[in-house]
């Protein structure tokens, strides 16, 4: 069997359009290269940073594509001595490229210069710069390392973002559709917080889980994550379960390496065994419940100051609900509700499709189809042959939705 | 092709057709005899015929031209603004070229509607009263915004009479060949509570088992087809078993399909029959209303419903 191509290579953008996330950024980076072709730039370079994954090259490399420039590309793989700099990279940025094509330069992972090594090369570069007719892209990780301090003060800093959930969501489940993959949304959020929001240990990540699969399930995921396990969230929850004063049950919000949601969902899923009285139960319930009202007037009127309280009521809210559960060791569960959705996903988009056939025929919404109708439909499927047969041809059911009412 | 699913098959399609409602339904004939409508509100509680009454007054006013000058959307389906700006709007502009007097357009689950969505209906409705009409059905009118209740004739559906099942589903007996005893037929009208879908959908389970339907037939079908029966989910809580009552909860809203408020509802109607103190019903009344405010105000079911399930507890044990 040949080995499949890596999606980061095989699913790479291909213009800027499809890139996800740093929008902002990376519209200021294809201006600055407009304008420097037109009226030339009092910055002849520009340094893109920020941490890995992120989109730095991939966006220089789709720019070039997009505009129809060629793409003269030296990265950490590349002898790096001032010298080589200076005999190859000097004279790409001079020497007219063949047919007379209009040039990038990009100079990957400027950081990773070593100062042993590549003796003299940031001064090297430094002199290229002055003299090129081409504009100059660097990338690094970290812009204020002392070592390229050179190469900053000639450059336009661009500042590249970890890709939150907002961008990564729809990008990877696109991403995921494409490969046909089906995925639940809070998986690919997990995906995302287990990464950092770098994209391409995300993108690997779920290449290799769904390797074989045509779902990506919480089961394949939860494998992965006890693996390389980060601790913040144990410590977030130890905090939101016992502290004694609402300040320090506050911290849980930073100490935890999740965002809030997730963490709301770990204290939802933990909370009945860990204040297990019923008096403590009900009032840290309560907390919750008006926490999630915050969270939802948040969401629905934009008051996003709202999100603080509903932060308050989660943690030490909880916190201070423990009046006569002893503290007890008992082991942290992973929120179920979110396995259940992962677990349920195809279940549910076959009953959502088997609500809408209903629905359509039998003038009702889809969601009340399945309250309304399934049941029944269940009951005569498994006892009466000829009456489903009809059924079936009337609501035009595909096998896997037979199969369904008959299970 | 016909009907398979007797709800469809036995639905009426001329206002001739319908059996009751009476009221109603003569005044709809009025409407067909003089050729002109205003905009109705139909508010009942399911299965009590508005989705169908409206059929057949489009039936009986616009003919074999139905199908052009009719339509029925379902709001749950379609609720959002975008809805209402798009195939509302383009539906409701463009007159019919016939000698027909206007279109007509049935919003179903009206109270679904998100209150934009409600606010840009109402501008669409005022502007194209001329070529089109609409019939708004709900189960709450109260759900509906001041503005379009006082632009609309409303009709009130209640529940279908007990007489009206009964010979409804005899007749539907005699159509598909089946026997339905008498005590067959109290049971099925007891669990419907007037519904008419939910009467005609325990009948055809239960014919699908037997020709000769009894009250055996219907309790076992209606036992298996609502598990999701909020009993067992009380019970659980009430016995301290949170997080297991916490898991049936979960599956009802995630699979079963029903909404939160139906969950409440359930619970509700139960509260008064539990064995507990008489001064603790109160109290789970005034959670379980509680709840039922918060849900409307934006919260989620499963959150809210499980916060109300340790609430029971505490206050049953």
């Amino acid at each position: 069997m040949v080995a499949d191509i890596p999606w980061t290579i095989e699913l790479k953008p291909k213009n800027l359009s499809e890139i996800a996330g740093n929008k902002k950024v990376i519209d200021s980076l294809k201006r600055w290269i407009l304008s420097w072709e037109r009226t030339g730039s009092n910055k002849k370079a520009a340094l893109l940073y920020g941490p890995p994954g992120t989109g730095k090259t991939v966006s220089v490399e789709a720019l070039a594509r997009e505009l129809d420039f060629d793409l003269f590309e030296m990265n950490a793989s590349d002898i790096r001595t001032g010298q080589a700099i200076e005999s190859i990279v000097g004279s790409a940025v001079t020497e007219q490229s063949l047919f007379n094509r209009k040039k990038i330069i990009l100079l990957d992972e400027v950081d990773g210069i070593s100062s042993q090594k590549d003796r003299g090369a940031v001064q090297a570069i430094t002199k290229v710069i002055d003299k090129t007719n081409y504009p100059i892209l660097m990338t690094a990780n970290d812009a204020w390392d002392p070592k390229i301090r050179g190469l900053r003060e000639k450059s336009l800093i661009l500042n590249y973002k970890k890709i939150g959930i907002r961008d990564g969501v729809p990008y990877l489940w696109q991403l995921l559709t494409k490969k046909g993959i089906e995925a639940d949304v809070s998986m690919i959020k997990i995906i995302i917080d287990r990464n950092e929001g770098d994209m391409r240990s995300i993108i690997n990540d779920l290449q290799m889980l769904t390797t074989g699969e045509t779902e990506l399930t919480f089961e394949r995921i939860n494998q992965l994550a006890w693996r390389n396990r980060k601790e913040p969230i144990f410590d977030a929850l130890k905090l939101a379960f016992t502290s004694k004063d609402c300040l320090n049950a506050r911290k849980a919000i930073e100490v935890a390496d999740v965002d809030y949601g997730m963490l709301f969902e770990w204290i939802y899923e933990n909370l009945p065994r860990q204040l297990s009285d019923p008096y403590d139960l009900s009032n840290a319930m309560e907390a919750l419940a008006k926490a999630e009202l915050f969270l939802s007037r948040a969401k629905k009127t934009q008051a996003w100051q709202l999100l603080s309280y509903a932060m308050d009521l989660m943690t030490a809210g909880v916190a201070m609900s423990r009046k006569r559960t002893k503290p007890a060791w008992i082991p942290m569960k992973f929120p179920q509700r979110i396995a259940f959705m992962s677990r349920t996903m195809r279940e549910r988009a076959k009953l959502r499709q088997l609500g809408n056939k209903i629905g359509k025929k039998c003038h009702v919404s889809s969601q009340d189809s399945i309250k309304i109708f399934i049941p029944y439909l269940k009951i005569i499927f498994k006892h009466n042959e000829e009456m489903a047969s009809s059924i079936e041809r009337w609501l035009e059911l595909d096998g896997e939705m037979t199969t369904y009412l008959k299970s | 092709m016909e009907a398979a699913l007797w709800t469809e098959k036995y639905r009426p399609t001329t206002l001739d057709g319908i059996k009751n409602q009476l009221e109603i339904v003569n005044r709809l004939k009025n409407f067909v005899k003089n050729r002109t409508m205003p905009h109705c509100l139909f508010a009942g509680p399911p299965g009590t015929g508005k989705t169908t009454a409206a059929l057949c007054l489009a039936n009986d006013l616009f003919k074999e031209r139905t199908m052009d000058l009719y339509l029925e959307l379902n709001a749950s389906d379609a609720r959002g603004i975008d809805v209402i700006r798009t195939t509302v709007k383009d539906f409701a502009r463009i007159a019919a070229i016939t000698e027909a007097p206007f279109k007509i357009l049935t919003l179903d689950e009206a109270d679904n509607m998100t209150a934009d969505a409600q606010q840009a209906l109402r501008r669409t409705m005022e502007r194209y009263t001329n070529t089109c009409r609409f019939i708004l059905c709900c189960n709450y009118s109260g759900k509906i915004i001041e503005p379009i209740q006082s632009r609309c004739a409303i009709f009130r559906f209640r529940p279908l009479k007990i007489e009206d099942i009964s010979e409804y589903l005899t007749f539907i007996g005699k159509k598909e060949n089946f026997e339905l005893s008498k005590e067959g037929i109290d049971a099925i009208i007891e669990l419907s509570e007037g519904d008419m879908r939910g009467a005609i959908n325990i009948t055809q389970s239960s014919a699908s088992l037997t020709n000769k339907i009894n009250e055996k037939t219907v309790y076992q079908v209606a036992g298996r087809a609502k598990p999701g029966d909020v009993k067992n989910l009380l019970n659980l809580a009430i016995n301290g078993e949170f997080t297991k009552a916490r898991d049936r909860l979960r599956d009802m809203l995630v699979i079963e399909g029903l909404s939160g408020t139906d969950i409440l509802k359930q619970i509700h109607s139960e509260i008064f029959k539990l064995e507990i103190e008489e001064g603790k019903k109160i109290a789970l009344a005034d959670a379980t209303g509680e709840t039922e405010f918060r849900l409307v105000q934006g919260g989620g079911g499963e959150i809210q419903l499980s916060a109300l399930l340790a609430k029971i507890s505490l206050i049953a044990r």
